[in-house]
């Protein structure tokens, strides 16, 4: 198995978290309504079970932007919701480790990474904003 | 944050590599989209939410993905599964003739109470048939579990076989609950806090 993200990957762990308020969370920064997948539309978070939370994690791209692009080319992203717990997750997939890392699927279409794990963290699973849908 | 669940119960998916436990079809059909990171690096497992008889159900499914020969599955991957379905494709008769290795290898490494089901795959093929409906029923009834056709492609069944497996895990760990307290084995019930009606999910992928 090919796991070249190295480089890449120090970055995730440079997280830096701050107060403001993500598009589509309410007063109290939880989601107000249903996060679902993008493309199919699965449930992957019911309303009030993540909170937003600004934090600089790299991704590789969900969406193929240019026919030169390797498989782990990404994005640094900021607007997270996050849970405590993986049963939160109504549907959601894992990835397998690499690097200490487990990408967060849809669990019907497999479409991803729409967030990550770091398992040296056992209490944050963050879907990024950008690549999912609310209700 | 409170749990919201009521049940949470471990399945394995085992069968020969192609019988479908995952379909690959849809995953690749949008080129739009970066397929290749998530299948170089592969899944590892799913979570899934059901609504059983009122009871908020999560379960935590995991594909033997890359490790299909029944010969390297032992005990560790087995630990903790309280339900597997064997997955065979009713196009390949081999398959089909595994899934007695795979009881074998079951009743060797898993936990002797563990539920089982046995699922026909990708009956929306039925002109390249190999493995009649009667066959797969037939091998159900010899080691007296339940049998489904199913076509994860085509939507049918796939949704019902998880629902008759978790009811399957379900009754027997009610059955326990009630004949001894605190309750054992590897199920954990929590309280309940709602209930929530769901529309149909796994569009195609059986994990």
């Amino acid at each position: 198995m090919v796991t070249p993200f190295t480089s890449r990957q120090t970055k995730t762990n440079v997280g830096r978290m701050s107060q403001d308020s993500g598009a589509g969370a309410g007063d109290n920064q939880c989601n107000k309504t249903k996060i679902l997948c993008e493309r199919c539309s699965s449930v992957i978070l019911l309303p009030n079970k993540a909170t937003y939370v600004k934090k600089e994690i790299f991704l590789p791209h969900m969406k193929k932007k240019s026919e030169s692009q390797a498989p782990e080319d990404g994005e640094t992203l900021e607007d997270f919701w996050v849970v405590d717990d993986m049963f939160t997750f109504e549907n959601v997939g894992f990835s397998n480790t690499v690097n200490g890392i487990k990408y967060l699927i849809c669990a019907d279409c497999e479409i991803g990474p729409v967030g990550f794990h770091d398992t040296s963290d056992l209490k944050a699973f963050y879907i990024a904003q950008s690549r999912v849908k609310l209700d | 944050m409170a749990k919201t669940y009521d049940y949470l119960f471990k399945l394995l998916l085992i069968g020969d590599s192609g019988v479908g436990k995952t379909c690959v079809l849809f995953r690749f059909s949008e080129d739009a989209f970066n397929a290749t990171f998530i299948s170089t690096i592969g899944i590892d497992f799913k979570i899934r939410t059901i609504d059983l008889d009122g009871k908020k159900i999560k379960l935590q499914i995991w594909d033997t993905a890359g490790q299909e020969r029944f010969r390297t599955i032992t005990t560790a991957y087995y630990r903790g599964a309280m339900g597997i379905m064997l997955v065979y494709d009713i196009t390949n008769e081999k398959s089909f003739d595994n899934i007695r290795n795979w009881i074998r290898n079951i009743e060797e490494h898993a936990s002797r109470d563990v539920e089982k089901m046995i699922l026909g795959n990708k009956c929306d093929m039925n002109e390249k048939r190999q493995v009649s409906k009667e066959k797969g029923e037939q091998l159900a009834i010899e080691h007296g579990i339940k049998f489904m056709e199913t076509s994860a492609k085509a939507s049918i069944n796939v949704e019902e076989s998880f629902f008759t497996l978790a009811r399957d895990i379900k009754a027997k760990m009610d059955r326990r609950m009630d004949a001894t307290s605190p309750p054992k084995g590897g199920g954990q019930k929590l309280p309940t806090n709602q209930s929530q009606s769901k529309k149909s999910w796994w569009k195609c992928t059986i994990l």
